[in-house]
């Protein structure tokens, strides 16, 4: 039954997002990208049946398994674009340390403008990291790892959905500068939306997600420290 | 015969995934297993140790569909849907700011480091911080 069961989300998931990216595909709008428009109509489609996301992670868990190795596969772009990378590695380092820090300290400060309490201020401080660094920093500081991973993706549905807006409204020009961006600002949504702009931008994405995973993991304890000392 | 390459080849991934996963466990690094197999396949790959071609297809492969890959993870929202209601929506619009103004902080930082750098290489001099116009536009 399980196995039955799994198989038919997987199928659909996978039906769901072939569809989804097709219709992208054919009217190439922001707002139709396929990771938000197929995690809407699944989400529409198991609340309409009353079907429970543990129930559908009997079977979405198989696709999530794959994250692993989907994460591991980057190294390829990176080995293709390496000469790229090291021509450009203090303004890839650059980059992504200055954003990883603007990226915390301004959702940090505009949390607490707003009032919210510690818990909140601490749950949003990793949002640009990558999910699965996230919940550990979040859950290390004291925040709420699943309230994290909301966040986390917030974020990077802002740089995938918005990223070609912010790219006009800011006049960014180079395939790197639009790569770093994506990837240290929208960690692997970001990255998987710097496909697009080619090899280049989603190799230095990939960069830029790795390097603020890596830094996050360090700078977020400290920045949590120095607020609530 | 390529579907049968294109599936070992992920196989191969896989468990670049798994030794990420148990170095991370082993060293009780800080950062997750994925991202540890990552560099490791980047540093065999530079090494030579692994051939490009023994990942080539498998990776062109995942990456074609790797938006598809996060669809279960982000159907999560929907256990979090009060999110969408009340202050919630206040801090939706703190974390689209921030992520707006970290994506164009970024891009405009790294690119500017770019330009410096490049700016350096070719004079091997004493670079004002404040450029003229016309040196900007060289």
């Amino acid at each position: 039954m399980n196995v039955l069961l799994a198989l038919v989300f997987i199928l659909l998931s996978v039906g769901v997002y072939l569809l989804m990216s097709m219709l992208y595909k054919r009217y190439r709008l922001p707002v139709l990208l396929p990771a938000l428009t197929a995690t809407f109509t699944l989400v529409v489609l198991l609340l309409g049946l009353h079907i429970s996301y543990e129930t559908y992670m009997i079977g979405g868990e198989w696709i999530n398994r794959l994250l692993g190795p989907a994460v591991v596969s980057l190294a390829y772009p990176l080995y293709k674009q390496r000469h790229v990378l090291w021509q450009n590695l203090p303004a890839v380092l650059g980059g992504t340390f200055t954003g990883l820090l603007v990226g915390m300290f301004s959702g940090l400060l505009l949390a607490l403008w707003f009032g919210f309490s510690k818990m909140y201020v601490l749950s949003v401080l990793p949002k640009s990291i990558t999910t699965a660094v996230a919940i550990q920093i979040s859950g290390n500081l004291g925040g709420d790892a699943s309230l994290t991973s909301v966040f986390v993706m917030i974020a990077g549905f802002t740089g995938a959905i918005g990223g070609p807006y912010i790219i006009k409204l800011f006049r960014i020009r180079g395939e790197s500068g639009i790569g770093i961006g994506l990837g240290t600002a929208s960690h692997a949504l970001g990255t998987a939306k710097a496909l697009e702009y080619g090899e280049r931008a989603v190799s230095m994405s990939s960069v830029a997600m790795t390097v603020s995973a890596i830094v996050g993991s360090i700078v977020g304890p400290v920045a949590a420290w120095m607020l609530y000392h | 015969m390529k579907i049968i390459r294109i599936i070992v080849q992920i196989g191969v991934l896989y468990v670049f995934f798994l030794a990420g996963e148990f170095l991370q466990k082993q060293l009780q690094l800080p950062v997750p297993g994925s991202i540890v197999g990552l560099l490791l396949l980047f540093a065999l790959l530079l090494l030579k140790i692994v051939p490009v071609k023994m990942i080539e297809e498998g990776s062109s492969f995942i990456l074609a569909y790797l938006p598809m890959f996060f669809i279960p993870a982000t159907a999560g929202i929907m256990n979090h849907l009060d999110m969408f209601s009340g202050r919630g929506l206040l801090l939706i619009g703190i974390l689209v700011v921030s992520s707006v103004i970290t994506m164009a902080v970024t891009a405009h930082s790294s690119e500017w480091i770019a330009s410096r750098s490049k700016a350096l290489g070719n004079r091997r001099t004493f670079v004002p911080l404040i450029r003229s116009k016309k040196e900007k536009e060289a």
